[in-house]
């Protein structure tokens, strides 16, 4: 039997839990065909389709490699060759940044279908990231060909590096789930994401290895660990700060089921505010 | 039998502005995250209650309509019983899956071809890729969209759009179904099609609720219906009582306007004669407003002259919301009406057996001299006339009949 009355979940203490997966269990399939939808719709009218996911990451890598060989900027050396280790952080990093900015859109773009139609609004946010993992993975084939070509052979802690990166998309799930949420009743909030996210980019070793000098505010953000720890498994085999990486995983699971329940909570105000 | 669907002192509030409703927004959300029960009871400043204190319930098989006027709250309660709103007070308890046509095809992306759609669209209402496979074709068939399957669905007429969005969800197999006057969109033929469909899902034992402005679906489709005013039910029961209730509210609140209307001078005419009032008489010359179908109507019209008026030509229209169904003209008759003299005067209008069918009609009168277009006086929508069902009859007529058997 279902029920619909004010502030159903709140009064449900733990026991929501259960109840939340088995909500989100049910709903894989309109994940999937979300996701579907998402992908034809975006590459309908598109030449490149796909290959665009690999086109913004070149190009920063491009402009970064020319402004080390001008002397520019001094990166400082890597284990890896640089466009090398550019593109994995980058690749890493943008499963963030991209997440976050889809993840603004997540609740805004189906505004027609939540006003219209009962369904677990979480799918919208999920299949919103499933678009990025996907991404993600276009970006891995690139990564093996850029490894080829520069004839670096990857180590073989590489073999973890797709569970390295679970961290960081629990993470932007969680911060997905706040921010789609904000933005859904404030607009603004896209656009601070879409600056913060610049931003963020140039103060996080995505580009450059961790400096020794300022070691301690690097050190403050969680991403640094998050893109650094799947990057150190990729090149070197061994993750250079554990101790880092485990306390930004057990910060991002934190993060993830906490957006996760106020998601789930407030969303039935969701419809009548959007 | 068992209780599908029941709503136990319903009430949903809403605020008037886009900023307030920014503001509770994120005060209701922000509250709702640190676990403190916010008080749904109270009205804040700028908030009203969209639906308020509604309560019924609904067995296996039976059917609810919703009547009121526009913005009474029939499509707020309509999505809290989908579960779109939550309602701010009170309770609804749902057995059964749910099947919402409140607004058919959404979620339907313009750019995928219809076939997509019907994938994406199904999911969205809770059905299984199974589920789709096996009705896909009774899908595509019911929405007649032939050809178009595999064209984006931007490229459908507003039809076709409507047809498929329909014909999913039908499909879905809803043990309770909400339906918000999506039927009349379509054309004739396929809401023949849909009625059927409501018919066949309804007889397999499904409960259905439907909003309506129209008062013959009501009629028809439901047994019971809810009278909502301003958000609060007025009345819960029989429809044709609450529908009778709701014309009579609907008419004293017009009647109020038009008197308001006739006491403005009119315009532009030149008063050689004046409508003074119209009134309805039954067969034994009492003053009525509403009469059954069939049965003998007059309608007397006061007038006054100011001059003489060569052939008068009287001319009494019935309109109902969809234009003039019926003039009374004794010009367009062939009938010459003696010569007017100046003073008070009243005509009467006899029909014998009035064949209107069952509705509300707006009566507009008129005095013209010769020419029936040159009118001297006329008094525009400012009479209204309930034609009612005939006892022991069914559909909107009563005819006279004659039968003959032959053996």
């Amino acid at each position: 039997m279902e029920i619909y009355e004010a502030n159903k979940y709140s009064k449900l203490g733990i026991k929501v839990w259960p109840l939340m997966v088995g909500e989100l269990w049910g709903a894989r399939e309109l994940v999937w065909q979300l996701f579907i939808r998402n992908f034809s719709v975006r590459y309908k009218q598109s030449l490149l389709g796909f290959a665009w996911a690999i086109v913004l990451p070149l190009m920063a890598i491009g402009t970064f490699v020319l402004l080390k060989k001008a002397g520019i900027v001094d990166i400082g050396s890597t284990e890896a060759p640089y466009p090398v280790f550019a593109l994995i952080g980058l690749s890493v990093f943008q499963l963030f940044s991209s997440g976050l900015t889809v993840g603004c859109g997540a609740l805004v773009k189906a505004g027609d279908m939540i006003a219209k139609v009962n369904f677990p609004r979480e799918v919208l946010v999920l299949a919103a990231a499933a678009s990025v993992v996907f991404d993600f993975l276009v970006k891995l084939v690139l990564i093996v060909c850029v490894c080829g070509a520069f004839h670096f052979m990857p180590s073989i802690g590489s073999v973890f590096f797709l569970f390295a990166v679970i961290p960081i998309i629990l993470l932007t799930l969680g911060l997905m789930f706040f921010f789609s949420l904000a933005n859904a009743i404030f607009r603004d909030v896209a656009q601070i994401v879409s600056i913060g996210g610049t931003f963020l980019m140039l103060l996080t070793p995505v580009l450059y290895p961790v400096p020794d000098r300022g070691l301690f505010f690097f050190r403050l953000n969680p991403l640094t660990a998050l893109v650094e720890g799947p990057r150190d498994l990729f090149i070197s085999g061994r993750i250079s700060d554990p101790s880092g990486f485990f306390v930004a995983a057990v910060l991002s699971v934190i993060i993830f089921l906490t957006g996760w329940r106020v998601f789930h909570m407030v969303e039935a105000k969701i419809p009548e505010r959007l | 039998m068992a209780v599908v669907l029941k709503a136990d002192n319903v009430g949903k509030k809403f605020s008037r502005t886009l900023s307030q409703m920014m503001f509770y927004g994120a005060q209701d959300m922000a509250a709702s995250v640190f676990g403190a029960i916010p008080d749904s009871q109270l009205l804040r400043s700028g908030e009203f209650w969209a639906v308020n204190d509604v309560s019924f319930e609904l067995r296996r098989g039976e059917s609810l309509g919703i009547i009121g006027p526009n913005g009474s709250g029939k499509t707020t309660l309509l999505r809290m019983l989908n579960g779109i709103f939550m309602p701010d007070t009170g309770r609804i308890e749902l057995n059964g899956r749910i099947g919402g046509l409140i607004h058919v095809g959404a979620g339907f992306h313009p750019l995928l071809t219809g076939r997509e759609n019907i994938y994406v669209n199904g999911a969205i209402l809770g059905m299984s890729r199974k589920d789709i496979d096996r009705k896909f074709a009774a899908i595509v068939d019911f929405a007649d969209i032939g050809e178009f399957l595999d064209s984006p669905v931007r490229q459908y007429s507003s039809g076709m759009y409507i047809r498929l969005g329909f014909s999913i969800a039908v499909h879905s197999d809803p043990d309770i179904l909400l339906i918000d006057e999506v039927l009349s969109v379509g054309d004739r033929d396929f809401s023949l099609k849909c009625y059927q469909k409501m018919q066949e899902i309804r007889e397999r034992g499904a409960t259905i609720v439907l909003v309506s402005h129209n008062e013959y679906v009501i009629r028809e489709r439901s047994q019971r219906a809810l009278y909502l005013r301003h958000g609060r039910p007025v009345f819960l029961g029989p429809s044709e009582e609450a529908i009778s209730l709701y014309i009579k509210d609907d008419l004293e609140l017009k009647a109020i306007r038009s008197k308001e209307k006739r006491a403005e001078p009119q315009q532009g005419v030149s008063k050689k004669a004046e409508i003074l009032g119209l009134r309805f008489l039954d067969k034994d010359e009492n003053p009525v407003s509403g009469i059954s179908t069939g049965k003998l109507l007059r309608v007397e019209v006061f007038f006054e002259a100011f001059g003489t008026i060569a052939q008068p030509v009287f001319s009494v229209n019935f309109y109902t919301d969809n234009g003039l169904v019926y003039s009374a003209n004794n010009a367009y008759e062939n009938i010459v009406l003696s010569d007017l003299k100046p003073g008070r005067g009243r005509l009467i209008l006899t029909l014998p057996q009035l064949h209107l069918p069952t509705d509300t009609y707006y009566v507009s009168v008129m005095i013209s001299e010769k020419n029936p277009a040159d009118f001297i006086d006329c008094q525009h929508f400012a009479y209204t006339l309930i034609v009612e069902r005939a006892p022991n009859a069914r559909g909107t007529l009563k005819l006279s009949t004659a039968w003959a058997l032959e053996v």
